[in-house]
């Protein structure tokens, strides 16, 4: 019998692999959408538990494993390194679910004043709240830097201590732990500190003492210490440090988490007694007259609308540990704050600043001791501040602040405080009844709670001159403005948008409560009027709502202190944020991708380039890629596999005509209809030129992905890279209308953020009026819309491909936020876009 | 109208903690229990108008509850909760007679419109 020796025909490889990288996609798409719908659990309306999370991490996983695999199968192998980071992703993932502690890799050391509420798991939760009142409430606080817990988790790992907590935590009896507990605290003291963060710590304090810092306060700010667990005074804070003595300061606090005393908290609060992470606080030190605690609510008797104040002359030592006499005030919570009662105390010693170190005690001189050591001014001021930060923290607060020798306030440290509240404290007021009510029921809840402040209508530049104090920012569409003001705002409404948006996302981020696609809320709303905001019956209330403001500080536990929360936000965390944004750039590698979607995206990309390589057959050779020819300059590769081209002899290019996929024709009729594509430079100010001018000089150093079509009759899939734009087509279109889909995403631009957010509305509303269902995150968007009849998908397909050439340049025009809306108008008018005359609507 | 009555059941801290702090604002009265066993014995104890339970649990299901209180309070309505994994499971409670269910992860509304509605109906039964 004579072998025949078998070639497999190329086009049957192809669908092969085609059938795997629509697998690939699905899984993309799967993953993209598994993170919206956990984003939006984020917001308060959902009940979750434990189950949904391993759930959805092992959803997560399942997902992206599929996707690598469908990549080394498209690849035959090529990107097995990819496995390496699915697995160092996976293992962060896991550590959450399983609620191991494990630092974000990042800096040692990081200015105070680069931190907020977000970077709780690098600075700790106490000193990340400390950094977000600077911020967002200019609240006076000293300046310093923080020790972050990456610092920490190195220094265990180098020094082996991490293997000996877990040796301690092992313990069979409480003697016993407590015997090794204080063999682990010598190795933390003794252990060789790595010499790279003895360095940057160093460098930190003296940098601290030349600006006029020599003596500084170094403070424990654990994580998951003042969260769910308060830990309040377990760990070692050590004031009047010698910034020469800082890194010695760092150790011993560090070393603290190993104590007696943390452990049996720990054990007491059902945590594992030694897996904690560290962040160290290193502030310069208040000379501080006077110095004291303040409760914004008496937490035992929350009905009488009074603040605590707790104050003692010198270091706050005195009032925090309770070890002397101090006076006692109750001021209203009503400004301006009068004294409603107080109990001056015989303060007959103090804490200062020691000679060379430390601190010490000294007698308090005569004439002070049964004197007040606050005035009524400097009450009333310790007041309003304190409400302010209950405002924006959303609940009662405990908070640690002194008062310099100027009599300059400065706060310290600021906690949430439980309140003992009954259900009757709970139920909703029955005098709500009273209050008129301007919207009820309207748009989405995407962040829930209560907030209560002055309308400020953000389309309206002028309103923005001057912000008012606590901010209800009402805006027609989400732009980036609305995105940077969210943090300080005490609400936020806009006329349109979704819970998955950028915007929700950040306000779900800061817990702002907000409301998103309520219709007219513009119209609805005044600027400057006094409104209250509940998200959580979604009623917006005319004026403010004392009951209301009332019942959320008495609402008892909170959702965003659950473990649960803290858990999707790890794995959100750790899934979410694209760091892979520029195929050109050296770090688009599997050793570049840190999170899940790093991965999607470098699979996506990496499989796509595959197809257009011809699967290493060069495209005069192979009879199915072929390259368009169009009358715009666009360099299109299409890889037929399978009825997408018209039958022909050979020639590596082909016409129009010889174009058979349905949706691929669709898409270039509208793409190279008359005035889509513009053949003209965009008009660009002096900003994005010099932005694309950049740019673009990289771009020419780089290899860039061939714009590829990959087609059969029915379907198409399309990857376009122009300039710095990343579009993606995903399409199916036939008969059967359940098959029919149309896939959307849009990533990256010439311009800086600003603008490209700006495209990122513009594009949304465009898709949205075309009925897609639309999500985002950055400057990425993407919307999807299926089960439409085959007139509908090709009226459809055609303004995706006017759209793609309208936004081609479109972010280098996207001068001002009003610009957004107009020129998603002129697009759904069928305009051509246009700009508008000079200087209309632009922002200076 | 008098305050309505409900019992929470479910092994997950937050899933009581959640619903019960909703429900109260909504000004019914609430008890939560984690273990199904406390749960059954409290339910012998009071009269309640809605008991809300979870379905999959450790010792006596959310069915065992539901079969419970049908045969000893006839009066009081029975909603349960799944995770999605369970949808069927969940089919089957209805058909012997829960007043309705809920799945995980669920809108803290969507949970209140329920019990609301099943206080309704148990207290007319009252």
């Amino acid at each position: 019998m004579r072998r025949r020796r078998e070639r497999e025909d190329p086009r049957d490889v192809i669908r092969g692999k085609l059938g795997t990288f629509r697998d690939l996609l699905a899984q993309n798409n799967r993953v993209l959408e598994l993170i919206a719908s956990a984003e939006e659990k984020l917001g308060g309306e959902y009940i979750f538990d434990r189950q949904y999370l391993s759930t959805l991490a092992g959803d997560l996983e399942r997902a992206v494993r599929d996707t690598v695999f469908d990549l080394n199968a498209i690849t035959d192998d090529r990107y097995r390194e990819l496995e390496d980071a699915f697995e160092r992703a996976r293992t962060a993932v896991q550590a959450v679910v399983e609620g191991r502690l494990v630092a974000p890799e990042g800096e040692y050391v990081v200015p105070l004043e680069e931190l907020d509420e977000g970077h709780a798991e690098l600075a700790g939760e106490k000193l990340s709240r400390l950094a977000g009142l600077a911020r967002w409430l200019s609240c006076p606080v000293p300046p310093g830097f923080v020790v972050t817990t990456w610092a920490c988790q190195r220094f265990l790992q180098r020094a082996g201590i991490d293997r000996g907590a877990e040796w301690v935590g092992e313990a069979p009896d409480v003697e016993e732990l407590e015997r090794r507990s204080r063999a682990l605290v010598r190795q933390v003291m003794d252990a060789a500190l790595p010499k790279d963060i003895a360095r940057a710590i160093r460098k930190a304090a003296r940098r601290l003492a030349r600006e006029g810092h020599a003596r500084v306060a170094v403070r424990s700010s654990a994580l998951g210490e003042d969260g769910a667990d308060s830990f309040a005074g377990q760990y070692r804070s050590l004031l009047g440090v010698s910034t020469s003595d800082v890194v010695d300061a760092w150790r011993e606090v560090v070393a603290s988490m190993y104590s007696v005393e943390v452990m049996r908290y720990r054990l007491g609060r059902g945590l594992h007694p030694t897996r904690g992470l560290m962040a160290v606080g290193v502030m310069g030190t208040v000379p501080a007259r006077t110095s004291g605690v303040a409760y914004s609510l008496d937490p035992a008797r929350p009905e009488r609308e009074v603040l605590l104040v707790s104050a003692a002359w010198g270091l706050g030592k005195t009032v925090v540990e309770g070890i002397g006499a101090a006076d006692r005030y109750e001021v209203s919570r009503e400004p301006p704050h009068p004294v409603v009662s107080s109990v001056v105390g015989r303060k007959e010693e103090l804490f200062t600043l020691a000679e060379e170190r430390g601190i010490h005690r000294v007698a308090v001189p005569a004439g002070q001791r049964d004197r007040p050591c606050l005035t009524e001014a400097e009450l009333a001021e310790i007041a309003a501040l304190l409400l302010r930060i209950e405002r924006h923290a959303r609940c009662a607060q405990d908070v640690e602040w002194a008062v310099d020798g100027q009599g300059q306030l400065v706060l310290l440290q600021a906690r949430p405080l439980a309140v003992q509240s009954s259900p009757a404290d709970r139920a909703l007021p029955e005098t709500l009844g009273k209050y008129p009510v301007l919207m009820r029921d309207r748009g989405v809840v995407a962040c829930r709670g209560i907030g209560a402040g002055t309308v400020c209508i953000v389309d309206d530049p002028a309103a923005l001159t001057s912000l008012p104090v606590d901010p209800v920012l009402v805006a027609r569409v989400s732009t980036p403005r609305l995105s940077a003001l969210v943090a300080g705002a005490a609400a936020v409404i806009t006329d349109v948008g979704t819970p998955t948006g950028h915007l929700a996302t950040i306000a779900r981020e800061h817990r702002v409560p907000t409301i998103v696609d309520a219709g007219e809320a513009t119209t609805i709303l005044e600027n400057g009027a006094e409104v209250t905001v509940d998200t959580e019956e979604n009623v917006v209330y005319r004026g403010l709502v004392r009951e209301l403001l009332r019942h959320r500080l008495l609402q008892g536990d909170r959702f965003e202190e659950t473990q649960e929360f803290h858990v999707l936000r790890g794995i959100l965390r750790r899934a979410a944020p694209l760091n892979l944004k520029d195929p050109g750039a050296a770090a688009f590698a599997p050793s570049g991708c840190v999170t899940y979607h790093d991965i999607i995206r470098f699979a996506h990309e990496k499989a796509v380039a595959h197809f257009a390589e011809g699967f290493r057959f060069r495209p005069s050779a192979s009879s199915h890629v072929r390259r368009l020819l169009l009358d715009i300059p666009l360099d299109l590769v299409l890889v037929d596999v399978g009825g997408g081209l018209a039958p022909r002899g050979a020639g590596s290019e082909v016409d129009l005509d010889e174009v058979r996929s349905v949706p691929l024709r669709a898409l270039l009729q509208g793409l190279t209809g008359e005035g889509v594509w513009a053949t003209e430079p965009a008009d660009m100010d002096l900003d994005g030129f010099m932005s694309s001018a950049t740019r673009s000089a990289a771009l020419t150093q780089m290899t860039v992905t061939p714009n590829v079509a990959i087609i059969s009759e029915d379907y198409l899939n399309l990857s376009l890279h122009l300039g710095y734009h990343f579009n993606v087509v995903d399409c199916y279109l036939g008969d059967v209308r359940n098959d029919n889909y149309i896939y959307f995403r849009f990533a990256g631009g010439v311009t800086e953020m600003t603008r490209r957010s700006r495209r990122v509305e513009l594009l949304r509303l465009v898709l949205e009026a075309n009925d897609f269902v639309v999500e985002s995150a950055g400057d990425l968007i993407y919307g999807r819309i299926k089960k439409i009849p085959r007139e509908v998908m090709d009226v459809r397909l055609k303004m995706v491909g006017r759209l793609i050439g309208f936004t081609r340049q479109l972010d280098v025009l996207l001068r001002g936020d009003s610009l957004v809306e107009r020129y998603a108008r002129k697009f759904l008018d069928q305009e051509d876009g246009v700009p508008p005359p000079p200087g209309e609507g632009e922002e200076k | 109208m008098s305050t309505a009555e409900v019992l929470v059941l479910d092994d997950e801290e937050i899933v009581c903690d959640r619903v019960k702090e909703h429900l109260e604002k909504k000004g019914f009265r609430v008890e939560t229990f984690t273990q199904s066993t406390k749960a059954l014995s409290r339910l012998g104890e009071k009269r309640f108008d809605v008991v809300v339970t979870d379905l999959k649990m450790s010792g006596p299901t959310g069915l065992d509850v539901l079969r419970h209180v049908q045969e000893h309070s006839p009066a009081t309505e029975v909603i349960i909760i799944t995770a999605y994994a369970s949808i069927e499971v969940a089919n089957e409670a209805e058909i012997v007679g829960a007043f309705g269910f809920v799945c995980k992860p669920f809108q803290l509304e969507e949970v209140h419109k329920l019990v609301k509605a099943a206080a309704k109906k148990a207290m007319k039964q009252r």
